[in-house]
């Protein structure tokens, strides 16, 4: 039976913290069942490769030293691998706790337990009783339960190349394009708003910075390993681009009819309410992109009156329906 | 959650660390500190056995349990260095600060816990070192109502009843209902499930559709029921409902990203044939009304006509 891969990854960890001198490619293979069970020089050199990769991104820091024959040593030194020392109160760790189970992402679910199981066996975390009690803090918690969704695929390649600083190409479909284009992006950073996570970064093709939803890449993301070209800036606004979207940063101002008991997040987020007579109200609200959509969804419970523009947008869209 | 290489091997990592410093550490102990089960747990055990500094020389680890504590014989043979704390992984710090830092700006949360994640982060931040770095190329924002949210965690608390004024858009009406909660949660936007005494059944009030809330003396006294599986989506429709078929252009692409749905057929215009399930179709004339240009509902006719009737009455007031 092939031996398990955690097994062997286990076993070069331990092999790499325990000696002090670098230890060559042939004393580990010669250490380490898996690796002599693992068949031809090739085949060992790529499974050899991939967990030192695998044991790199689990946070250990793996030294190479070329020795005097001119062979490669590999080895993880204790005082680069050490966690320094960390203590936190029954109240931190609570909420640490909290913060833990927010993935649904595997990677980022499995890596937060991860830190977690750290923090326990290094013993900065408060002890649980012989007897089995846990120690209760002493103020009680919020009752919430935070979930962070991250089903678009694009979201683990896309944080790896932000986290590795490697550009990305992938195909994009805007809002309101027929086909998806290729696009070549030096990915910044990725920000979830509203439960969907959108990608800042630099767009090689429009020598721009520019925001894409991730629901909107199709295919693959693939990650090139280059250099970013262009600097990245100390603050990216996703937000702001995001929020202007969606209508949130209005400048100016729409005059509607609202008729009495319908439409409520418009009267609640109205500057001005008038009554007026036979079952309508006139309401002031914030007009930014978006609104005429939103507008004719309450059907014949809103009119337009100001501006001008906005009515004729809300009229244009309402023939459209009409028309079927 | 799915144990895969990578976490059970950094998982064995933190156990080793964590059995030399607890010689006889108790099964349940060692598996609630490390969040997993006692049967996750026996078969690290087993595992661990095998691994070592040379499988030749037989300085393997020699861990082994009774089935109620467990013990490492030769600790001291492999080098207490070897078992010295890890730090943190770029990822995993990454993991436990945006979530934190998320979590931490949520309107309503109670300033206790506020704190506490603030100053776990921090001391995070400084344990992580240079790993904490990339943790700022992610972000969360949670949307909340401060005060809704507020008095809907101390209903839970406290298990007390809450009066609800609530603003449904499916039908564009505030209805006033008495609601006992089971859950506050959140997944982008933050909402409460109740059991809804009005209707009699379970049901998810977004937080900022609530236009006006009421703590009740009465005890909350919602039906034994299983917690739902958020993981699985928010919206989960029933095999038994209906089917609504939608055609968009481009344009209205976003119906795909925004409704859960069984089938989208990709259409030569670059639109999408959308068919989806809900319990109360009338509730989606609003989106037939929205989509103008982009889009039209196809089924069922009488939710088509009547998105079609409302922007005729619509016109009519613009003398049209």
């Amino acid at each position: 039976m092939a031996i398990a891969k955690a097994e062997r990854l286990m076993n070069l960890a331990l092999c790499l913290l325990g000696t002090r001198r670098p230890l060559t490619k042939r004393e580990l293979r010669n250490s380490i069942e898996a690796y002599l069970e693992a068949g031809g020089d090739e085949s060992f050199n790529r499974m050899f490769e991939r967990d030192k990769d695998d044991l790199r991104e689990l946070g250990l820091v793996i030294d190479t030293v070329e020795n005097l024959d001119g062979d490669v040593g590999y080895r993880a030194q204790h005082d680069n691998n050490r966690l320094p020392p960390v203590a936190l109160d029954a109240e931190e760790a609570a909420a640490l706790g909290l913060a833990a189970r927010v993935w649904q992402q595997a990677r980022l679910a499995g890596a937060a337990s991860g830190a977690l199981q750290k923090l326990h066996a290094a013993g900065g975390m408060p002890q649980h009783h012989e007897d089995g009690e846990s120690s209760e803090p002493a103020i009680p918690h919020s009752t919430l339960e935070p979930h962070i969704p991250a089903r678009e695929a694009a979201f683990e390649p896309l944080m790896l190349a932000c986290r590795d600083r490697r550009p990305v190409d992938f195909d994009y479909r805007k809002s309101n394009a027929a086909r998806p284009e290729r696009r070549q992006v030096e990915p910044w950073t990725l920000e979830c708003w509203r439960g969907h996570w959108y990608l800042a970064g630099f767009d090689m093709g429009r020598q721009a910075e520019r925001v894409f939803r991730l629901s909107r890449i199709t295919g693959a993301v693939r990650s090139r390993a280059a250099a970013f070209t262009v600097p990245v800036p100390d603050q990216v606004t996703v937000r702001e681009a995001v929020e202007r979207w969606a209508g949130e940063s209005a400048s100016r101002t729409a005059r509607i009819r609202l008729r009495t008991g319908s439409g409520y997040p418009l009267r609640a987020r109205a500057t001005q309410v008038r009554e007026l007579a036979d079952g309508w109200e006139e309401l002031e609200i914030p007009y930014g992109h978006g609104l005429d959509a939103w507008l004719v969804e309450f059907g014949p419970d809103v009119i337009v009156l100001e501006p001008a523009e906005l009515r004729a947008e809300v009229v244009d869209r309402l023939r459209a329906v009409a028309k079927g | 959650m799915a144990s895969n290489a990578i976490d059970q091997t950094r998982r064995m990592l933190s156990l080793v660390t964590y059995l030399r410093d607890r010689p006889g550490a108790r099964i349940d102990d060692v598996a609630r500190a490390f969040g997993i089960t006692a049967d996750e747990l026996i078969s690290d055990l087993d595992v661990l056995p095998m691994c070592g500094t040379s499988f030749r020389g037989g300085d393997l680890l020699e861990i082994d349990t009774d089935g109620e504590r467990i013990w490492w014989r030769n600790a001291d043979a492999l080098g207490s260095d070897t078992a010295q704390p890890l730090r943190l992984a770029s990822d995993e710090a990454t993991a436990l600060l945006v979530a934190a830092r998320a979590v931490a700006t949520l309107p309503g949360l109670r300033e206790s816990d506020r704190d506490a994640l603030r100053r776990a982060t921090a001391k995070l931040e400084e344990a992580a070192g240079e790993n904490a770095g990339a943790s700022s190329r992610l972000s969360v924002t949670f949307e909340s109502e401060g005060g809704v949210f507020a008095d809907v965690d101390r209903a839970i608390a406290e298990r007390r009843r809450l009066w609800l004024r609530y603003y449904s858009p499916a039908r564009d009406e505030l209805t006033e209902r008495e609601v006992d909660p089971i859950r506050l949660f959140a997944v982008g936007h933050t909402y409460l499930e109740a059991w809804c005494r009005l209707s009699e059944a379970r049901r998810t009030f977004r937080l900022d559709r609530v236009a006006e809330i009421k703590l009740l003396d009465e005890p909350a006294d919602p039906p034994p029921m299983e917690l739902r599986d958020l993981s699985e989506g928010l919206v989960q429709p029933a095999a038994d409902d209906p089917e609504v078929v939608v055609e968009v252009g481009p344009g209205g692409r976003w119906v795909a990203e925004y409704y859960p749905y069984d089938s989208a057929e990709e259409l030569p215009d670059g639109g999408l044939r959308v068919t989806l399930r809900t319990p109360d179709p009338a509730s989606l004339r609003r989106l037939g009304l929205r989509l103008g240009r982009d889009g039209r509902i196809v089924e069922p006719r009488e939710l088509a006509d009547s998105a079609r009737e409302a922007a005729r009455l619509a016109l009519a007031a613009y003398g049209e």
